[in-house]
């Protein structure tokens, strides 16, 4: 059955069956900002009220980009708009040339965007490129040059073309030196970007042969990097000779164009079909299920080829089809994702950013996923069986009583009571119904609420003035968030 | 459910695992039957809970069947119910990874002119050790002293190593060479203890054990594991006035529900009773003496879980700190005096009995230049040292090939990878776990085995009953 794609969001909402996976409820709003947003905040779903679907997309695409949307964190990242050389002076000068300080920075600057920052579209797409072109921060070599590829190649590119962002990778020096084509030379060839560049960004495994991985690698010789860690090409160390790689063929005739020539095989591979096909693929990933259609599929790398390798058509495919509006409860979060919801549901301000920004690297750190740090080349997998650990659920059950209780220095206190809302439940009943509208955005099916009812030990007709949730609401609230409502999006 | 039923559910329940299975077998077999007995009853008691305690007949006829593998299909493990022969054979193999390349020419010294002391010498007169203990029998090899601690295991047949290992596809980068180790080949998704559990079939909840932060890549793939920060921690969070019904409403919630997280919160709430459990009986014996540490910390929960027979198969612990770019005489000494004294301690405790059962392999991504470098350090080299520790294995032994170091015998100036890393844990994961083909661990690579270990002789603990002879009456006309 062919996916209906909708004319607008609005017109796909109001005509998708209103359906969910259960144990989730049909509930657009919160499945909207669970899946393009990293998480539900009382102030989005009250921007998402005042202008309506399509008007919270429009005002996501307008927002500032790179950095600039939430200027607070921005300026935590303080050596993030530094050449690769001042960032390696800066280091010398404070004490440790081979220090992790902008690997660091680069790391929190990321958490907090996605949980402060009001282009929550934009750092969702950012995260998703990050992992699709992925340059492990925090591994060798790219102490003083990983911010270059999250400022210059993802974050330029999030809202533009695919096309520009894979031929800015493959001038970046994170990128060059992560999978070794600075050090490839057409004496020495080094096949692992080449490599990668097929099975991972482009066109993906069984698309190519082995001698396309070796002419790849060969055409993309003398790209390198210099003293200071900027790019350079190096004519000198070019492969010059014909070559062709799958469809695509070029003389290569002078070391000279060889930068160009590259960059034409580049332009190929990022229009390549098999290369939509593969994009679509992951993107349905990522924001519908983890195993979406063949159909939806289809329709989102047309709108990746129908619009010259643009980025934004496919989202707004995805975001209209009725595939994506009938699938809440489909995605598990993953535990960054859960933790970074945690702290944006409650309505946690940025605090003592010294303090809250590294505090959010250890837990991420803790559950295993800290954004950009995924060691190998093909990202952090997005699907629910590749997350699966006690360990790691144990600690979101923690921080979400650590939330609840404001454990954490660095983060404002929160006063629980708030989030009854208005006007005030009476009795436990309707205190727990307010308290998970507030925190899932809905009810919760009878029988978790029945639980909940079941913790407190009390009749749900107990006025709230005699209720055990005068002493129990900090253990009652985390509760919540452990549910599949909120483990689940 | 009422106090009563509950009572008499479990007595029912013991007397069916006594009557059926636990008759006539020896102690280790025993144990494994009265663990899995208490898993399923406390399975049983969930699932009666959750069902409103009126259907006691329902799901004791229901055992092993959809309604107690619903809750948790990894948690009560075929061999220990007995419902399955499972291929698993009761024996444990740890990994242990030194991240960050130890340097394997301080730790295992080529000590004699045959091995290529000379040349060693030559280039890194700082960096041999001073105090050396030679290993009789091995032609000249010899351990840096401050692996001291492990020489009474080297005595007894429970120690070995294999110098100049690598394999193929190793680069000098740390990341790659550990992400390649650790899938087992460069175009592996999972990791290769993830397909060896595979392969062993389903088990408890506690199969798999990582110690440490995550999972590391080598268990990374769909077969459920617990990645255990410390047993100590591995606790319902937050108050405990509150922890027994949260888990309570948090059971509640997940009930029924399919997916992942439909079989993981009930597998991690029953894993916090095991765990405690475990924990309750923890008391570290023989005498062992653990340093301080987080290595030491986690081989001490393991051998904790060891003891606890709560039917682990394999397990990683991590250990970081070898990436000696300078002053390495002072910090490789001090880590190697602190990973021996911790495995002589875990050793120590698990007793002589037990660690028959439990191998260890300490691997670690590549080798360091055999020469020094200007900070009294070692950059990133090649061939590197594999330790086994603990039972089954060709002990007291210095295995596989060696090409004695000589300017001209060197992979870039590094020790050469002429012994396959691959080779060694292959055959760990055959002898001592059971794993049947390794094509799939190891999906690149021709298997070549080392013999550093023996096949299991051990009687399995888990051995299913020996078929009783049906006596047939005559055949009804």
């Amino acid at each position: 059955m062919a996916t209906t794609i909708w004319p607008s969001i609005a017109a796909a909402v109001a005509n998708s069956p209103h359906i969910a996976r259960s144990p989730l409820a049909w509930d657009p709003a919160s499945l909207l900002l669970a899946r393009f947003a990293f998480g539900d905040q009382p102030a989005t779903r009250a921007e998402l009220a005042t202008y309506g679907y399509d008007g919270w997309w429009a005002r996501q695409l307008a927002m500032p980009t790179g950095y600039a949307a939430q200027p607070t964190i921005a300026a935590h990242g303080s050596l993030l708009g530094l050449s690769p050389k001042d960032v390696r002076a800066w280091l010398k000068a404070n004490g440790n040339e081979y220090g992790w300080e902008l690997m660091d920075q680069l790391t929190e600057v990321t958490l907090g965007l996605q949980t402060w920052s009001p282009a929550q579209l934009y750092e969702v797409v950012v995260d998703f490129f990050a992992n699709h072109l992925n340059v492990a921060n925090h591994s060798d070599g790219v102490w003083t040059t990983r911010h270059t590829m999250d400022r210059d190649v993802i974050r330029k590119s999030a809202f533009g073309s695919f096309t520009d962002m894979l031929l800015a990778s493959a001038k970046n020096p994170a990128m060059l030196q992560y999978l070794s084509l600075a050090q490839s030379t057409k004496s020495a060839v080094n096949e692992n970007y080449g490599r990668e560049l097929l099975e991972l960004h482009t066109v993906g495994l069984g698309n190519y042969t082995e001698d396309d991985v070796k002419s790849a690698a060969k055409l993309l010789t003398g790209r390198t990097i210099d003293a200071d860690y900027n790019y350079l090409y190096n004519p000198n160390k070019h492969y010059v000779g014909p070559l062709s790689v799958m469809g695509f063929s070029h003389p290569n005739s002078t070391a000279a164009g060889g930068e160009a020539a590259g960059d034409a095989f580049l332009t190929y591979l990022a229009s390549h079909p098999k290369t939509a096909s593969r994009l679509a693929q992951k993107l349905c990933v990522r924001f519908v299920s983890d195993t979406p259609t063949p159909s939806l599929v289809a329709a989102v790398a047309q709108a990746y080829l129908a619009n010259g390798t643009r980025i934004l058509p496919m989202l707004s495919t995805i975001v209209r089809s009725t595939e994506f509006w009938t699938s809440r409860g489909a995605k598990v979060r993953r535990p960054a994702e859960n933790l970074v919801a945690t702290v944006r549901i409650f309505g946690y301000g940025p605090g003592v950013l010294t303090t809250t920004l590294p505090t959010l690297h250890w837990m991420s750190s803790s559950v295993g996923q800290v954004p950009l740090d995924w060691s190998p080349p093909n990202g952090y997998p997005d699907v629910a069986t590749a997350w699966r650990s006690s360990g790691s659920m144990l600690n979101l059950w923690e921080y979400h009583r650590g939330f609840a209780q404001s454990w954490w220095d660095g983060f404002d206190k929160i006063d629980l009571t708030k989030l009854y809302g208005t006007p005030a439940p009476t009795t436990s009943g309707a205190a727990i119904a307010a308290l998970c509208v507030r925190l899932t955005g809905g009810k919760l099916p009878a029988a978790h609420l029945q639980a909940l009812q079941t913790f407190l030990g009390e009749p749900a007709s107990t006025p709230l003035d005699k209720s055990m949730l005068r002493w129990y609401l900090a253990h009652l609230v985390p509760l919540i968030l452990d549910s599949p409502t909120f483990a689940l999006r | 459910m009422n106090d009563i039923s509950r009572t008499a559910m479990t007595a029912d329940l013991e007397n069916a695992m006594t009557d059926s299975s636990t008759a006539g077998l020896p102690a280790g077999d025993a144990l494994l039957v009265g663990q899995a007995a208490d898993v399923r009853t406390q399975l049983c008691e969930q699932d009666a809970a959750w069902r409103g305690g009126h259907t006691r007949r329902t799901f004791l006829a229901g055992l092993g069947m959809v309604g107690v593998a619903a809750l948790g299909s990894q948690l009560v493990t075929t061999r220990a119910a007995y419902a399955a022969p499972g291929a698993s054979n009761g024996n444990t193999l740890i990994t242990v990874f030194l991240r960050g390349a130890a340097d394997g020419l301080r730790i295992l010294v080529p000590a004699s002119s045959d091995l290529g002391l000379d040349y060693l010498t030559s280039v890194r007169p700082k960096l041999v050790p001073t105090a050396l203990s030679p290993l009789a029998g091995t032609g000249g090899w010899a351990l840096n002293s401050a692996l001291k601690p492990l020489l009474p295991f080297w005595d007894s047949g429970e120690l070995a190593f294999v110098p100049g290992v690598s394999t193929g596809g190793i680069t000098r980068s740390h990341f790659q060479a550990q992400s390649y180790l650790e899938r087992g080949s460069d175009t592996s998704t999972t990791g290769w203890l993830d397909r060896a559990l595979a392969q062993l079939g389903p088990g408890t909840t506690f199969r798999a054990v990582a110690e440490g932060a995550t999972l590391p890549a080598a268990m990374a793939g769909e077969q459920t594991k617990l990645v255990v920060n410390s047993l100590k921690n591995f606790v319902f969070p937050g108050w405990s006035g509150v922890a027994p019904q949260s888990e309570t409403a948090i059971a509640t919630m997940y009930r029924g529900l399919t997916g992942p997280l439909g079989e993981d919160v009930p597998t991690t709430l029953a894993a916090l009773a095991t765990a405690a459990s475990a924990q309750a009986k923890a008391g570290v014996q023989n005498g062992a003496v653990y340093p301080s540490g987080n290595f030491s910390t986690a081989l001490k929960d393991l051998a904790t879980l060891l003891r606890a027979e709560v039917g682990m198969q394999v397990a990683t612990v991590d250990v970081g700190g070898w990436d000696t770019h300078t002053d390495e005489v002072n910090q490789l000494d001090r880590n190697l005096a602190s990973a021996a004294s911790s495995l002589a301690a875990f050793l120590t405790d698990l007793g002589p009995d037990r660690r028959k059962r439990v191998t260890v392999a300490v691997v670690t991504e590549f080798g360091r230049r055999i020469a020094m470098n200007a900070s009294g350090g070692t950059d990133h080299g090649h061939g590197s040292v594999v330790w086994l520790l603990g039972g089954g294995l060709q002990g007291g032994k210095v295995h596989g090939r060696w090409t004695p170091l000589a300017a001209n015998t060197l992979d870039a100036g590094d020790v050469p990878g002429v012994n396959e890393v691959f080779d060694v844990l292959g055959e760990l994961a055959q002898k001592r776990l059971g794993v049947g083909s390794l094509s799939a661990l190891f999906p690149n690579h021709s298997f070549s085995p080392l013999g550093v270990a023996n096949a299991n002789t051990i009687p399995m603990p888990n051995q299913p009953p020996p078929p009783v002879a049906i006596r047939r009456g005559p055949r009804p006309r």
